[in-house]
């Protein structure tokens, strides 16, 4: 018992510190499998940057980028911004991802986290897991995905352009 | 000793929080997932001592320009029910330090790694099946050239709360050939080789037991902007232990995966055969303990109710087999697609036995599985979507689990409606049906969840299992979800089965009670 507040008391002071607004130096892998820095991804243009971490076994996170997709030019219009969809699918799944996104049509540049070093050094328990990047900075992120949870996106989106 | 661990937590957090004023930033996540058990004699549920089962994970880590540190704190209070090793313990346990430069990292204290596919080595966690095979011990990498990627690893590997009592070394070396010549070239045409040995020291009578085992693995990526190939073989040297029941020939892997990609359509075609290729920290370990490699079943990995009931797990001892993936995107506008366009998709996993004891390429009459499925995904109005699903199994029951019973042949059907009746409120449901003769017979499930964006989604879902158990599944739950953070409640019933996340399964025992997961990342 000792232990649980113990350890939801750490929790606790931790999330009254500001969060983490650098981004890591994570190796991730486009689809040719070339190695690329997580922070050199264009983070610190001025164009807001969702970052989405998803696999293709998961439905939740295929919903939310189909519904981003569908509405993909639509909303450029309104609010300029650029998806980078990072799929954390290990390697039993990897090499579906490349034909899983071309057979969907989706618009989005995708990258790989095979071991998901980056989504550790993120420190994200689970996906669909979304951040808007702005500047460098993580200015907000979201945790799973119902339906309507793009409109939120959008409109986050929005106040950050 | 936990106390003392507690006060270097402790420490370690006003370090952290002293050192925010500067540069440095901190971050972290915490995730628990806690279970109060109730008696359920219509499932067969047994019942803990403590009724509690408790799994929490804390981890932090603090980032200083190019160096990073980091420590994982595990607390079981007990360990939930179906969790691979009974713990009533909490301890801290990863820890690292890292520096990080343009072409050199080292990284010392606990790690992960994968080289290749991971058919080789690869060190992992997932939480919710209990694996954390992180070494510990020290990660080097270098880029001594820009096409030359090259990585060492040494260290001994985690076991639950212990270390594995033997030495895991590594190499691996890959090249990109697209990298040497100063245009970029439009196909990448990448080569890497890994080596991983370990020893464990062996006092039995055996003459020339090998105390040592090494590995090898040789692969070459080919990526067209379409069509991509890819190789890997994996030899590994005679390791006789407890989980491959002594068997003293070597190993060996071949997985190639072949796709094609054009916008709007995309195909996977992998084949994978194995001999002898369970790899463990230990001869002694057995189960999910211990694993030094990474052998997924390659099938569809599905996540509704009645197509997770029978999943096939790899035969590490043996298997020959693959699978095919077509995906097809009709567009807007167009006769398939409609008005609102449609996704279709097509999937066929196959595994069977070898034909003979030395060919690792001869199909034998044994088949241990396959999985046929098509799926549509049609939208028909700016509100209304739904996904279809067929799925047809035949599951070898004698292979799989062990159990002298006839092969288990299934056909499922799978409804998923989404009504997004408002702009941020959704009505999803879904209606499922499994038809078999075999085993416990038919199941049927239905499932209702209202989601209210972002925050709120309550569900309440039923499994039945008729005609030979008749017995209800049902569960009712929400969640609340504020930015990186999650809250949801459950109650209900947990069908005994296995249970398999990324690949890679574990039993889990029948339960009744209430569920309570936090996850949080800050």
């Amino acid at each position: 018992m000792k232990k649980i507040i113990t350890s939801f008391s750490l929790v606790l002071i931790s999330t009254i510190c500001l969060g983490q607004n650098d981004l890591p130096d994570t190796k991730i892998r486009s689809l040719a499998g070339t190695e690329v820095l997580f922070s050199s991804l264009g983070m610190n243009s001025d164009t807001a940057i969702i970052i989405s971490l998803w696999a293709t076994w998961c439905i939740p996170c295929i919903q939310e980028l189909e519904a981003i997709s569908e509405q993909y030019e639509e909303r450029q219009k309104e609010t300029p911004f650029k998806l980078i969809a990072i799929s954390v699918d290990d390697s039993r799944t990897t090499n579906r991802v490349k034909p899983f996104v071309k057979g969907r049509g989706w618009p989005f540049e995708i990258y790989l986290d095979v071991n998901s070093d980056l989504k550790r050094a993120l420190n994200i328990n689970d996906v669909p897991h979304v951040l808007i990047i702005k500047s460098g900075k993580i200015v907000y992120q979201h945790n799973g995905y119902v339906a309507g949870n793009e409109e939120v996106l959008f409109e986050k989106l929005k106040i950050n352009r | 000793m936990k106390k003392l661990q507690l006060l270097i937590t402790a420490l370690l957090f006003t370090f952290i929080l002293s050192a925010q004023k500067d540069n440095g930033h901190f971050s972290g996540s915490f995730e628990s997932f806690t279970q109060y058990y109730h008696k359920d004699t219509k499932i067969d549920a047994v019942l803990p001592p403590d009724k509690i089962g408790s799994n929490n994970f804390l981890k932090l880590d603090y980032n200083y320009k190019q160096f990073t540190a980091g420590v994982q704190f595990e607390a079981y209070l007990p360990s939930i029910q179906g969790y691979p090793y009974l713990l009533n313990d909490a301890k801290l346990v990863n820890k690292y330090f890292k520096y990080n430069s343009n072409n050199f990292s080292v990284q010392v204290g606990d790690f992960y790694e994968q080289f290749g596919s991971g058919l080789v080595f690869r060190a992992w966690e997932n939480r919710q099946i209990g694996i954390n095979n992180a070494l510990e011990g020290a990660n080097i990498q270098v880029t001594p050239l820009p096409f030359l990627n090259l990585k060492a690893i040494y260290g001994r590997q985690r076991k639950v709360f212990e270390y594995a009592n033997s030495n895991i070394r590594g190499l691996d070396a890959e090249i990109d050939f697209s990298k040497t010549s100063k245009t970029i070239p439009a196909t990448r045409v990448a080569a890497g080789f890994s080596y991983v040995s370990r020893y464990q020291e062996y006092t039995g009578p055996i003459v020339d037991f090998p105390a040592t085992v090494n590995a090898t693995s040789t692969r070459l990526d080919i990526n067209g902007g379409t069509a991509s190939l890819s190789l890997e073989y994996v030899h590994k040297k005679s390791d006789p232990h407890e989980a491959n029941n002594f068997d003293n020939t070597s190993g060996k892997a071949f997985l190639t995966n072949l796709s094609l990609a054009k916008n709007n359509f995309g195909s996977i075609l992998t084949f994978r055969t194995l001999e002898n290729m369970d790899f463990r920290s230990e001869r002694e370990s057995i189960q999910s303990i211990g694993l030094m490699n990474f052998i997924p079943a390659i099938t569809r990995q599905h996540d509704y109710l009645t197509t997770n009931i029978y999943v096939y797990n790899a035969q590490t001892m043996g298997e020959i087999g693959g699978q095919l993936d077509l995906f097809y995107n009709a567009q807007k506008n167009t006769g398939l697609g409609g008005k609102y366009g449609s996704k279709f998709s097509l999937n066929f996993s196959g595994y069977r036995g070898h034909g003979s004891m030395d060919g690792l390429f001869s199909f034998g009459d044994n088949e241990y599985f396959h999985d046929l499925n098509l799926e549509w995904k049609k939208k028909w109005s700016e509100k209304f979507s739904t996904i279809l699903l067929y799925q047809h199994v035949l599951y070898n029951r004698m292979v799989i689990e062990g159990e002298p019973f006839p092969d288990v042949k299934t056909h499922t059907i799978v409804l998923n409606a989404l009504l997004k009746y408002a702009k941020k409120k959704a009505f999803r449901f879904e209606l499922q049906h499994l038809a078999t003769k075999q085993d416990r017979g038919n199941w049927a499930a239905a499932l209702t969840e209202f989601s209210f964006a972002p925050s709120w989604t309550f569900y309440l879902s039923d499994l039945y299992n008729y005609g030979i158990t008749d017995t209800h599944y049902a569960t009712i739950g929400g969640s609340y979800t504020r930015g990186g953070t999650r809250f949801g409640l459950s109650y209900g019933r947990q069908r005994a089965g296995l249970f398999c996340v990324g690949g890679v399964c574990r039993y889990v025992p029948a339960a009744t009670g209430f569920t309570a997961t936090l996850t949080s990342t800050f």
